[in-house]
């Protein structure tokens, strides 16, 4: 494998080794991914599209990771946060839920 | 359409419905969360496919919604809230046996307080979270 690749959304070339030795598949500048892992029967996916950060998941352990939807074929997929990954897409996708609510939050007010 | 009053005494839904829960039901499941029997039939939804008051529901579907193509079976739990470009609010649900995602549409009826609790789950982490709640 290749030591770097480059993102399929933004261009940015990128170091695939994260710090903490872990292997980046997605864009630490704008959280795209590239749709070629089969998240539903495992091995490889000759889908190639892009994958597009969807919403923040939270680990057992607390970490974040961030729910990928290939913007091709719809599948989702779940991958780690990076220590380095930009902060502030993370943070605009853990609040859009709140910030956009569906209902009216005040109901809550009084739990 | 014009609009038209249910008459007194006359329900909408019809009261010989059976609430069968076993395998095949058409009427009502089981939750594999809370055990609840819930009725297929939800506000705002064509097909329930989840527990409105825990959110779990089951692994069945292969990779189109509805086609009961997979041998699974396993409890899906909710693990993250997304947003819709119109606002609408939709659950990413895990297996717990396999592993696979699904995103599904929020019901009319689920749990507001269940769903609540999953859209402030990032920002119960001390570091990232409570930077982005700074930010709302
Ligand atoms: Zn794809
Ligand atoms: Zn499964």
């Amino acid at each position: 494998m290749s030591d770097t690749f480059t993102c399929v959304r933004c261009g940015l070339v990128v170091v695939t080794l994260a710090p903490g030795d872990a292997r980046r598949n997605h864009c630490p500048s704008c959280l795209s991914s590239r749709h070629t892992i089969d998240h539903v029967d495992g091995g490889p996916s000759d889908c190639e599209g892009r994958m597009a950060p969807l919403s923040i998941a939270v680990q057992r352990d607390g970490s974040w990771s961030l729910v990928h939807r290939c913007t091709r074929c719809r599948e989702l997929a779940l991958h780690p946060t990076a220590p380095d990954d930009n902060q502030l897409i993370l943070m605009r996708l853990a609040v859009r839920p709140l910030a956009e609510p569906p209902f009216p939050l005040d109901v809550f007010s009084t739990l | 359409m014009p609009r038209r009053r249910t008459p007194p005494g006359r329900t909408q839904r019809r009261k010989d419905v059976r609430h069968r829960t076993g395998a095949g039901s058409g009427d009502a499941f089981r939750c594999v969360g809370c055990r609840l029997g819930v009725p297929v039939v939800a506000p705002g939804t064509a097909h329930r496919n989840h527990c409105p008051s825990c959110l779990a529901s089951r692994h069945v579907d292969g990779r189109v919604p509805g086609d009961r193509a997979s041998p699974c079976g396993g409890r899906m739990v909710a693990v993250s809230l997304s947003t819709r470009p119109d606002g609408e609010w939709q659950l990413v649900h895990q297996c717990t046996a396999c592993g696979v995602l699904k995103l599904n549409r929020v019901a009319g009826d689920d749990n507001a307080l269940a769903l609540v609790r999953l859209a402030v789950r990032p920002l119960a982490d001390r570091g990232l979270g409570r930077r982005a709640l700074r930010e709302l």
